[in-house]
């Protein structure tokens, strides 16, 4: 167990974790059109989806201390993103019948420069369809999103666990497992969708030049957490003191 | 060795995510109710008035949310005053179901006609026909959705013994489900299904978005012709996606080799093991489409 006030800092590094994590995931909604590249789905739902699969994955652990209950949400969420990437890619093979691109490298926009992919090499001008921003998700595109989802399920579970230390004094295991889980849904939901007004509905992740305005979402999520921080560290003090039942 | 009801339910989880995960899919495409819509939206702006059903209320996991949870909340409800064995479940998830059905029976039909009515000013007339018979099927794939999430809920919850309430874990698949819903079947349904009259083995230009097929095999196209036609490849994936995670994230914890370390292993194991099937197959669809003509 940690002391509460370790407890509410850990809820505040989380919920700013959730809020980059968000900048890493490629997601689009024309996506869906497959007339951009990423995910095909708005990025803070989709960052949500994988976090609550993260914080899904890291309560089996909850007995185990807060090293296997961050890790465990990690890689949660990272094999969430990571079906649903293989899943996407399968049906733009195979039901569009086009390849995944990147449309900001292949237009020679990326973050990084160049046309190619920097991971595997491979050259994105001329994969693209006419009229379109890219397609799918190119390789390392998902590099990109393996790095956010893992950020993201760290940090739900960081909540997670923060949130079970602090309430679990003063309400049985049970309670405090459901209560924690609800809070750290409740934080990510919000975290996940400030930095909406940043992405503004589309990202290609660290490759994306959106990339650059982290900082604003680092701020408001450093503002927002704190807030929920406090909130929850003196519901959770009145608790244990008996205040309220 | 894993003991007889984590092996059980492993398998049963798995199974019933991936059945869900077909439905759900199915649901968001009748309803045109995920990222799509906006193209059922934008038709009418550029001159295609239309017959699909369009309810989306709001983004896909969230409302996926509401029906699990109210669903698995009512059943959980039932089973804490009734009691019972897993037949009482069944019962007690059937009746949640279907009052999480009725729910979106009200939405689906309040958002259809309030979304058309926007596009008065466009000439898009309300078509009853085309929300009458769309919603009954709707509200089946619905109704399904939310049992078999209540279902794997429960599943997870006393087989596989997970610490979050009922509810809570099903508000959790319900976001994961929408999640990975709108980010693969969707995208059959969106580049595929509504712009069948451009060509094959492209994605969609955006300067041709909104120019949906408003007519099919038949007649006017409407929105129960879709399911009929996506559940056959992007249902499936989207079932093979959710099934996937539930049974692989089960699946990694029925060894003990390494401790409360294990699940963690298997599955950064897995994480790899995918990440180069991603990798294979993007070699593989460069080499099979080639490049395009023009750029």
């Amino acid at each position: 167990m940690i002391d509460p006030v370790t407890a509410t800092i850990m809820i505040i590094a989380g919920g700013v974790l959730v809020g980059v994590c968000v900048h890493f995931i490629p997601a689009s909604a024309t996506g869906a059109m497959a007339a951009a590249t990423g995910i095909a789905t708005g990025p803070s739902m989709l960052s949500a989806g994988a976090g609550l699969a993260g914080i899904y994955a890291a309560a089996y652990s909850i007995d185990s201390g807060l090293a296997p209950v961050i890790i465990s949400g990690a890689v949660g969420s990272a094999l969430m993103l990571l079906i649903t990437i293989l899943c996407g890619n399968i049906v733009l093979a195979f039901g569009i019948g086009a390849p995944p691109v990147s449309g900001q490298t292949a237009s020679g926009k990326s973050t990084f420069g160049g046309t190619k992919d920097i991971i595997t090499g491979f050259e994105q001008e001329g994969y693209r369809s006419p009229g379109t921003d890219g397609h799918g998700m190119p390789f390392q595109t998902v590099v990109s999103g393996t790095i956010g989802a893992l950020m993201g399920g760290a940090g739900g579970a960081l909540v997670f666990y923060a949130v079970y230390s602090m309430t679990l004094p003063a309400i049985s295991t049970e309670n405090a497992v459901a209560l924690a889980g609800i809070v750290a849904a409740g934080v990510f939901l919000i975290n996940s969708v400030l930095p909406a007004y940043v992405l503004v509905g589309k990202t290609e992740g660290m490759f994306d030049m959106k990339i650059r305005s982290m900082h604003r979402t680092f701020i408001s999520c450093l503002v927002t957490s704190s807030i929920v921080a406090c909130v929850i560290y003196a519901i959770s003090w009145l608790a244990v003191s008996g205040v309220v039942a | 060795m894993a003991s007889t009801s984590l092996l059980l339910g492993t398998a049963l989880a798995g199974f019933l995510a991936f059945l869900a995960g077909i439905f759900e899919d199915s649901e968001s495409n009748a309803g045109s109710a995920s990222n799509p819509n906006s193209q059922v939206q934008l038709a009418p702006q550029i001159g295609n008035r239309h017959r699909y059903f369009n309810k989306a209320i709001s983004g896909e996991p969230p409302a996926n949310a509401l029906w699990a949870t109210t669903a698995a909340t009512i059943a959980y409800l039932l089973t804490a005053h009734f009691g019972g064995d897993a037949f009482a479940v069944l019962i007690a998830s059937i009746i949640g179901a279907a009052s999480s059905t009725l729910l979106l029976c009200a939405y689906g039909a309040l958002s259809h006609i309030s979304r058309i009515a926007s596009m008065k000013n466009f000439e898009q007339a309300l078509y009853w026909d085309s929300l009458l018979t769309p919603l009954p099927l709707d509200a089946a794939y619905g109704f399904l959705t939310a049992l078999i999430l209540t279902l794997l809920a429960f599943a997870a919850h006393g087989l596989l013994g997970n610490p979050f309430s009922v509810p809570l874990i099903a508000l959790f698949f319900g976001i994961t489900i929408g999640a990975i819903g709108s980010s693969t079947g969707d995208i059959y349904y969106g580049a595929e299904r509504l712009y069948q009259c451009y060509i094959f083995g492209s994605g969609i230009p955006i300067s041709v978005q909104g120019d949906i097929d408003v007519k099919g095999e038949y007649g006017y196209r409407n929105s129960v012709d879709t399911p009929y036609f996506t559940i056959r490849f992007g249902g499936l994936v989207t079932g093979l996606a959710f099934g996937m995670l539930i049974f692989l994230d089960a699946w990694s914890r029925l060894f003990t080799f390494a401790g409360v370390w294990t699940s963690v292993i298997v599955v950064s194991a897995l994480v790899l093991v995918i990440l180069i099937f991603i990798y294979l197959l993007e070699v593989y669809t460069r080499k099979r489409y080639g490049r395009y003509a023009e750029d």
